[in-house]
C-alpha cells in the first residue's frame, strides 16, 4: 500500500475524532492565522522571552502541517480540476468583470512545499537563539510573519491573493537582511528588494496581458479557471498582439519574472550579496524555501498554464538550466566566503530544476518539484551548519581556520554529511532528485536533451571538487584559527536543527515515493498532458 | 528447502554489517573494544550467510528477487527497485568480501586498539557501513542499485582514507580520492541514465527477470526487440552506454589515467588499504564489469578498449612499482597493476580468467597489506623500505605470510597467482591469435609487465626481511601479537593454495582434476553464465573473437607454451631483484636508469598535470567566471539601477533609514498600475 492510500485510510479511521469539518477545511487559514498571531505576540513581547515563545508558536503550525501532510487527501492537480486538499473559497469582491475570492487549497505540488516551510521555519528560529542578540522580539515577529506569507503564496489559488503573499514575503526578508545582517546590509537588502520587485512587476504585466487576453472566457482571476481556459486554447488577440504573440509575450515576462526569484542565470545577481549580508536563519529561510517560491511560481504559471511555449522554448530554457548549474558551480569554485560557496551553490542545484521542469516527462517534472523540497532541506542544513561555524569562530573564511572537526565533531559531521547529499550522494534526498531529473530530461522532447543532460550532470563533479577543497581546508587538518574566539562545541538547540534536518534528508532520500514522491507525481502528472493545449486555437 | 532459507536471510548479508556502524556510531565509545568485536560479529555471521547462500546457489540454482520498491506505482514509466541477484558470480564475491573484511576487523585490534589510535569507534564504524556498501553493491540486482552503492563505497573510502584527519596528508589524498572516481562517476551516472532511457530497466537478470537490460541489447543486436538508440547504431549506441559505465569502473579500479588516486591514498591506516585493495573499492570496478558482462560481450569495441586500458594499466603500474622506497607505495602500484590485468582478461574474452584472477588477488593483495601492516607496526609506522633490513628472523610468521603471497604476486608456480595470471594471459593470447591485433598488443603489454611484477615483488621482499636491519627499529622491532598473526596465517594459506579453485594446465592434462571456478562460473542462470558469455564473444554477431593457436601448437600446447614464457619472465625478473638486492647490505641501483629515473620517481607525471587541471585550469577558468560575474553581470545590474529612478544616490538616501517610503512606493506603484489596466479594461465603469 502506497504512502497516499494510507494516508486516505488514516483519514477515514481517524474522521470521527477529528475537529468539525468546516474547521479542517480552514486548516491552511488556521495555519496563517496562527503565524500572524504569533507574530504579533512575539512583536509585543520582552526581547528576552521572544525566543523561546517563538519557537514555541512555529512549533503548532509544524504540528498541524505535518497532520495536514498525513492526512492529505488531494488528487491530481489542483490548477487542472484535480481534488483540492484544504479547499476554501468565499467569494470577496468584484474587480470589473472578474470576481476575487479567497481561494486557498493544496495539491501533490504545494503541500509539500508548505510542510517545507513550517519545518524551515521553526529550525530556523531555533538557528536564531545563539547569534541575533538584540531587537529578538522584532527578529521573531518577522520570522513568523514571513512563515504566514509563505504558506499563503503555496496556498493560495487566486491570483491576487496570490500575489498579496508574494509581495508580502519580501518586506520581512527586507528587515532580516537590512536590520540584522552584515556590514553591507543595506545594500544587500536595497538591491534583493529592488531586484525582486521590478521582477514581480513584468511578472505581473504578463499575467495581466494574458488575464485580458482571454477576454470573456474568464470570469475570475482564480489560477484554476485561468489556467485551464489558456490550456483549452481560449487565449484572444490583444491590441495589436495576437494570440501566439500574446502567449509568447506573457510566457517571456513571466519567465524573467520567477527567474529572478530562483534564480537562473544570469538574473542571480543579488543572491549571494543577499546571502552573505543575512543573517543565518534568514539565509536558511532565503535558500530553503523563497528560492521555491520561484520554481514553484515557474511551474504553476510558465509550465503549467502555456505548456505548448514551454515546449517550443524548451532548448534555450534547458540552455539557461545548464548554465546556472555549470556556471554557478564554476562561481562557488572561484569562493573563499563559505556562506558564497553554499550561495552559488545554490544557484547551480536550482538549475536542475529549470532542467527537469522543461523536459515534460513525468520524472522530470516530478524531480523538479522533489528537487524543490530536497535543496530546501539541504541547503538550509548546509547554511546552518555555516551559522554555527561562524558562531563559534565569528569567521568564514576558508582560510583562516584549519581543523574544526576536532573541536566541534557533531558539527563538522554534519557539515560532512550535508555537503555529500549536496553532491548528490546516494540514499540521500538531493540524489534522488537529481536522478529524477536526469533521467526524466535524457530522452526529453526537445532537442539536444541528450545532450544537454549530459552537461548538466557534469555539475556533480565541480560540486564535489568545491565542497571537498572547504571542507579540507576548514574542518580537516591541523586546528587553527585566525580569530581570538574560544571554539568549543556548539550547544544543542544549536544542532538540533543540523540533526533534524539530516534525519529528513536521509529519510526522503531512501523513501522518496513513500514520503514524497508519490504525492508530487499525482500532481504533476496532469500537466504532462498537453495533448488538448493548443494557445489560439479555441474559440 | 534449505536452499530458499538461505537466500531468505540473505539481505542480513549487508544488513549486519550496517548495524555494527550503527553500533559503532551510536555505542562505540561505550564498548571496550570500541566496536571491533561489533564488527567482527557481524562480518563473521556475513562470512556465514554468505558461505550458506554459496552453497545453496550450488546445491539449489540462482536467486532475484526485488525487496524495496525506490519508486514505483501506477503513474511511474519505469520502477526503480532495489533487490538482490544471488547466482555464482555475485555468492563468490560476497564470500571474498566478507572473508577479507572479517580478517580486517580482527587484524585492526592489533594496528588500531593495541596501538591506543583516537576516534576508534568513528574507524570501526566506517568500516563497517564500508563493508555494508560493498556487499549492498555486490549483490545489487540493477545497475541503479550498483551505482547507489558504488558511490557509497566511495563515501567510505573517502572517510577511512582521511581517518587521521588532523594531519594535512590524509584529508587531501581523501578529497583526491572522491574527485577521481566522482569524475569516472560523472561517466557512470550517464550510463545509468542512458540504460533507462533506452532500456527502461537496468536489471542484470537473473532467474524470473526476461526483460533484463542484458537481455534486450542482445534481442536487439540480432533485430529480435527494438530499443531507442538515439540515432546510433544498435551496436554503437551499446558501445557508447558500455564505455560510459566504464568510466565509473575505470575511476574506482584506478584504471589509467584514473589511477593517481589510489597511491595517495596510502595515506589510510594499513588495514583499511588492505580492504579497499582486496575486497571493495578498487575491487567494484572490475566486478561490475564481470556483472554485466553479457552486455560488454556484445561489442568488440568495448572489449578491445577494456583490454588495452587493462593490459596498459598493467605494463604501465609495473614500472612505476620497480623504483619505490616505501612498502605500501609498492603495494599500491601492484594494485593497479594487478587489475590492469583483470581488466585485460575480461577485455580478452576470459569472464573466467578475470573473476580467478580477482579471487586470488583478494587473498594475495589482502595478505601482502595485512603483512605490510604489520610490519609497519614492528617498524613504529616507519614504511620506508631502506629503513627495514633483517626482519625474517625476528618476525617468522610475516615472513613466511608475506613471501607467500609475494610469489602468489609475482606468479610463481604453484602459488595462487600463478595460476590466474597465467589464464589470462592465456585467453588474451588465444583470442588475439584468432585474429585481433588489439588483444595480442595488450597481450603483450601484460606479458612485460610479468617481468617486472616478478622484480619489484622480489625486490620489495628482499629491502624488507632480508640483509642487515638497515635502522635501530629494524633492529629491535614492536611485536606484534595474534590478532595480527592469525588473519596473516590464514591468507598466508590461502594466497598459496587458492589456485586449486582452476587449474587450467593440469586439467588440460589429467582431466580427472576439475576446473571448479569455471565449472561454478558455467553453471548460472539463464543468461549470467560464462557458457552463455563464451556463445556471446564467439558469435559474429556480437563480439565476434576466435580462438587461434601458437605456431601450431595445437591448444594443449599453446596452454602450457603461455604457461611457460610468462613463468620464464616472472622467475627472470624475480631472479634479477635476486641478484641486485641480496646480500647484507644492497645498494638502491636507481641510478643505472639514467634519465628514466626522474620519470619515475615522479610516476610519468601523471599526478602533475591531473592537479594541473583540477586546481590550476580549473581554478582560473573560476575566477574568471567570477570576475566575469562580479564585473559585467553584476555591472551591468547596478549600471542600470544606478541610471533609473533608484540611482545611487537616491539609493544611499534611502538607506539613511526611511525604508518604508521606499516600500510604500513600490506598492503604490503596483496598485497604480493595477488601477490603470482596471481603467483600461472599464473595470470601474
Amino acid at each position: 500500500m502506497g504512502s497516499l492510500a494510507f494516508a486516505r485510510e488514516l483519514r477515514r479511521a481517524t474522521s470521527c475524532g477529528l475537529p468539525p469539518w468546516g474547521v479542517v477545511r480552514m486548516m491552511l487559514e488556521l495555519l496563517i492565522a496562527l503565524c500572524l498571531v504569533g507574530a504579533f505576540a512575539v512583536f509585543v513581547l520582552p526581547d528576552e522571552y521572544a525566543p523561546k515563545a517563538a519557537f514555541g508558536i512555529s512549533l503548532v503550525p509544524l504540528v498541524l502541517s505535518l497532520y495536514m501532510y498525513l492526512t492529505f487527501d488531494g488528487v491530481g492537480n489542483a490548477l487542472l480540476g484535480g481534488d483540492i486538499a484544504f479547499e476554501s473559497q468565499y467569494q470577496w469582491l468584484t474587480l470589473g468583470s472578474y470576481d476575487v475570492s479567497w481561494f486557498m487549497g493544496l495539491d501533490g505540488i504545494s503541500m509539500p512545499l508548505v510542510v517545507l516551510a513550517t519545518l524551515l521555519t521553526t529550525l530556523a528560529i531555533l538557528a536564531s537563539w545563539t547569534p541575533i542578540d538584540m531587537r529578538q522580539s522584532q527578529f521573531y515577529g518577522l520570522m513568523l510573519f514571513m512563515e504566514a506569507s509563505l504558506i499563503g503564496v503555496f496556498g493560495a489559488l487566486d491570483f491576487l491573493i496570490w500575489f498579496v503573499f508574494w509581495e508580502a514575503v519580501l518586506v520581512p526578508m527586507y528587515f532580516l537582511i537590512g536590520i540584522w545582517g552584515g556590514a553591507r546590509r543595506k545594500y544587500a537588502a536595497i538591491k534583493f528588494f529592488v531586484y525582486t520587485n521590478i521582477a514581480s512587476i513584468v511578472m505581473f504585466v504578463g499575467f495581466f496581458g494574458l488575464v485580458f487576453g482571454l477576454g470573456d472566457s474568464i470570469s475570475s482571476l482564480a489560477l484554476p479557471e485561468i489556467a485551464q481556459a489558456l490550456r483549452a486554447g481560449e487565449l484572444g488577440s490583444l491590441g495589436a498582439f495576437g494570440p501566439e504573440q500574446l502567449a509568447l509575450l506573457a510566457f517571456l515576462a513571466m519567465f524573467v519574472g520567477f527567474a529572478v526569484k530562483v534564480p537562473v542565470v544570469p538574473f542571480h545577481t543579488w543572491l549571494p550579496d543577499a546571502h552573505v549580508e543575512a543573517p543565518t536563519p534568514a539565509s536558511v529561510m532565503l535558500a530553503g524555501v523563497l528560492l521555491k517560491m520561484g520554481t514553484y511560481a515557474l511551474l504553476r504559471y510558465n509550465f503549467t498554464m502555456l505548456p505548448t511555449i514551454a515546449r517550443d522554448l524548451a532548448v534555450p530554457i534547458a540552455a539557461l538550466g545548464v548554465l546556472s548549474i555549470l556556471y554557478g558551480a564554476m562561481l562557488a569554485l572561484a569562493q573563499s566566503d563559505l556562506k558564497r560557496i553554499v550561495a552559488y551553490s545554490s544557484v547551480s542545484s536550482m538549475g536542475y530544476v529549470t532542467l527537469g521542469l522543461v523536459a515534460y516527462t513525468m520524472y522530470g517534472t516530478g524531480g523538479a518539484t522533489f528537487q524543490m523540497v530536497s535543496h530546501g532541506l539541504i541547503s538550509g542544513l548546509l547554511f546552518a551548519c555555516v551559522g554555527v561555524i561562524y558562531n563559534t569562530t565569528h569567521t568564514r573564511m576558508v582560510g583562516d581556520m584549519s581543523g574544526l572537526a576536532e573541536k566541534m565533531p557533531v558539527t563538522a559531521g554534519s557539515f560532512i554529511v550535508g555537503a555529500f547529499a549536496y553532491m548528490g550522494l546516494p540514499l540521500m534526498a538531493g540524489f534522488a532528485a537529481e536522478f529524477f531529473v536526469f533521467v526524466g530530461s535524457f530522452d526529453a522532447h526537445f532537442a539536444y536533451s541528450t545532450v544537454l543532460t549530459a552537461l548538466a550532470m557534469f555539475g556533480i563533479v565541480i560540486v564535489a571538487g568545491y565542497l571537498l577543497w572547504s571542507m579540507q581546508r576548514t574542518l580537516f587538518g591541523p586546528f587553527r584559527s585566525e580569530t581570538d574566539y574560544d571554539v568549543t562545541t556548539a550547544s544543542l538547540h544549536d544542532v538540533a536543527p543540523l540533526l533534524v534536518l539530516l534525519v529528513c534528508i536521509i529519510a526522503l532520500g531512501t523513501f522518496p515515493y513513500d514520503l514524497a514522491f508519490e504525492r508530487v507525481l499525482d500532481a504533476t502528472e496532469p500537466i504532462l498532458d498537453t495533448t488538448v493545449a493548443a494557445v489560439g486555437g479555441g474559440s | 528447502m534449505a536452499e530458499s532459507l538461505a537466500f531468505e536471510f540473505a539481505p542480513a548479508i549487508a544488513v549486519l554489517p550496517f548495524v555494527s556502524f550503527l553500533v559503532a556510531l551510536l555505542a562505540g565509545r561505550y564498548l571496550p573494544k570500541k566496536g571491533a568485536i561489533a564488527g567482527m560479529v557481524a562480518t563473521g555471521g556475513s562470512l556465514l550467510l554468505s558461505a550458506w547462500t554459496l552453497f545453496a546457489v550450488h546445491t539449489g540454482h540462482a536467486y532475484q528477487q526485488t525487496l524495496y520498491t525506490w519508486v514505483g506505482g501506477e503513474l511511474v514509466d519505469f520502477e526503480l527497485t532495489f533487490g538482490i541477484l544471488l547466482d555464482p558470480l555475485s555468492t563468490l564475491m560476497l564470500v571474498i568480501v566478507s572473508t577479507i573484511a572479517f580478517l580486517v576487523h580482527m587484524f585492526s585490534l592489533g594496528y588500531m586498539n593495541d596501538d591506543g589510535q583516537t576516534g576508534l569507534p568513528r574507524y570501526y564504524a566506517e568500516l563497517g557501513l564500508f563493508t555494508a556498501s560493498m556487499l549492498g553493491f555486490v549483490f545489487a540486482d540493477n545497475l541503479l542499485m550498483a551505482f547507489m552503492f558504488f558511490e557509497l563505497v566511495g563515501l567510505c573510502s573517502y572517510l577511512l582514507i582521511g581517518f587521521w584527519f588532523r594531519e594535512a596528508g590524509p584529508p587531501s589524498a581523501a578529497k583526491k580520492a572522491f574527485l577521481v572516481t566522482r569524475f569516472g562517476d560523472y561517466f557512470f551516472l550517464i550510463g545509468v541514465v542512458g540504460v533507462f532511457a533506452t532500456f527502461g530497466t537496468s536489471m542484470f537478470g537473473g532467474p524470473g527477470v526476461d526483460d533484463s537490460f542484458v537481455h534486450v541489447a542482445e534481442q536487439a543486436l540480432v533485430g529480435e526487440a527494438s530499443v531507442n538508440t538515439f540515432g546510433f547504431e544498435p551496436q554503437t549506441w551499446f558501445t557508447i552506454l558500455g564505455l560510459l559505465v566504464l568510466g565509473g569502473v575505470m575511476g574506482k579500479s584506478a584504471q589509467f589515467p584514473f589511477h593517481t588516486w589510489l597511491p595517495d591514498a596510502m595515506e589510510g591506516p594499513t588495514p583499511v588499504s588492505a580492504l579497499i585493495h582486496a575486497a571493495t573499492m578498487v575491487a567494484a570496478g572490475v566486478y561490475l564489469v564481470a556483472r554485466m558482462y553479457g552486455f560488454y560481450a556484445l561489442s568488440p569495441t568495448a572489449l578491445a578498449i577494456i583490454a588495452l586500458v587493462g593490459g596498459f594499466t598493467a605494463l604501465f603500474a609495473a614500472t612505476m612499482a620497480v623504483v619505490k622506497r616505501e612498502i605500501k607505495q609498492v603495494l599500491a602500484y601492484s594494485t593497479i597493476s594487478q587489475y590492469g590485468y583483470i581488466m585485460l582478461a575480461l577485455g580478452g574474452g576470459g569472464y573466467v580468467a578475470g573473476v580467478f584472477h580477482l579471487t586470488t588477488h583478494a587473498f594475495f593483495k589482502a595478505l601482502l597489506f595485512l603483512g605490510a601492516g604489520s610490519v609497519i607496526i614492528a617498524m613504529h609506522h616507519n614504511e620506508n623500505m631502506w629503513d627495514m633490513g633483517g626482519l625474517k628472523e625476528k618476525m617468522p610468521v610475516t615472513y613466511y605470510a608475506f613471501l607467500s603471497g609475494s610469489l602468489a604476486l609475482a606468479g610463481i608456480v604453484p602459488f595462487s597467482g600463478f595460476w590466474s595470471k597465467d589464464e589470462v594471459l592465456y585467453e588474451t593470447l588465444v583470442h588475439g591469435l584468432g585474429g585481433s591485433p588489439i588483444l595480442l598488443a595488450a597481450y603483450a603489454m601484460g606479458l612485460i609487465a610479468v617481468f617486472f611484477t616478478g622484480f619489484y615483488t622480489v625486490r620489495m621482499v628482499l629491502l624488507t626481511f632480508h640483509g642487515e636491519p638497515r635502522s635501530e627499529t629494524a633492529a629491535d622491532p614492536e611485536p606484534v601479537r595474534w590478532n595480527v598473526k592469525l588473519p596473516l596465517a590464514v591468507l598466508g594459506v590461502l594466497a598459496a593454495v587458492a589456485g586449486v579453485i582452476n587449474l587450467v594446465p593440469v586439467h588440460a592434462v589429467v582431466s580427472a582434476v576439475p576446473e571448479i571456478l569455471h565449472d561454478w562460473l558455467y553453471h548460472g542462470p539463464t543468461g549470467l553464465n560464462g557458457e552463455h558469455y563464451h556463445e556471446l564473444i564467439t558469435n559474429d554477431a556480437f563480439a565476434g573473437y576466435t580462438s587461434g593457436e601458437l605456431l601450431g601448437l595445437g591448444e594443449t600446447g599453446t596452454l602450457f607454451a603461455s604457461a611457460g614464457i610468462s613463468l620464464a619472465l616472472a622467475v627472470a625478473g624475480s631472479l634479477l631483484a635476486l641478484v641486485l638486492y641480496r646480500g647484507p647490505d644492497p645498494a638502491e641501483h636507481t641510478d643505472k636508469l639514467g634519465a628514466l629515473k626522474p620519470v619515475l620517481f615522479n610516476n610519468y607525471y601523471q599526478d602533475e598535470y591531473q592537479v594541473w587541471l583540477a586546481e590550476g585550469a580549473t581554478v582560473r577558468v573560476a575566477r574568471l567566471a567570477d570576475r566575469f560575474d562580479r564585473g559585467i553581470i553584476d555591472g551591468l545590474v547596478n549600471f542600470v539601477s544606478s541610471l533609473s529612478l533608484f540611482s545611487g544616490d537616491r539609493l544611499r538616501r534611502v538607506q539613511t533609514g526611511i525604508v518604508t517610503n521606499y516600500a510604500a512606493l513600490l506598492t503604490l506603484g503596483l496598485t497604480l498600475l493595477l488601477v490603470a489596466f482596471g481603467v483600461m479594461q472599464g473595470w470601474f465603469v
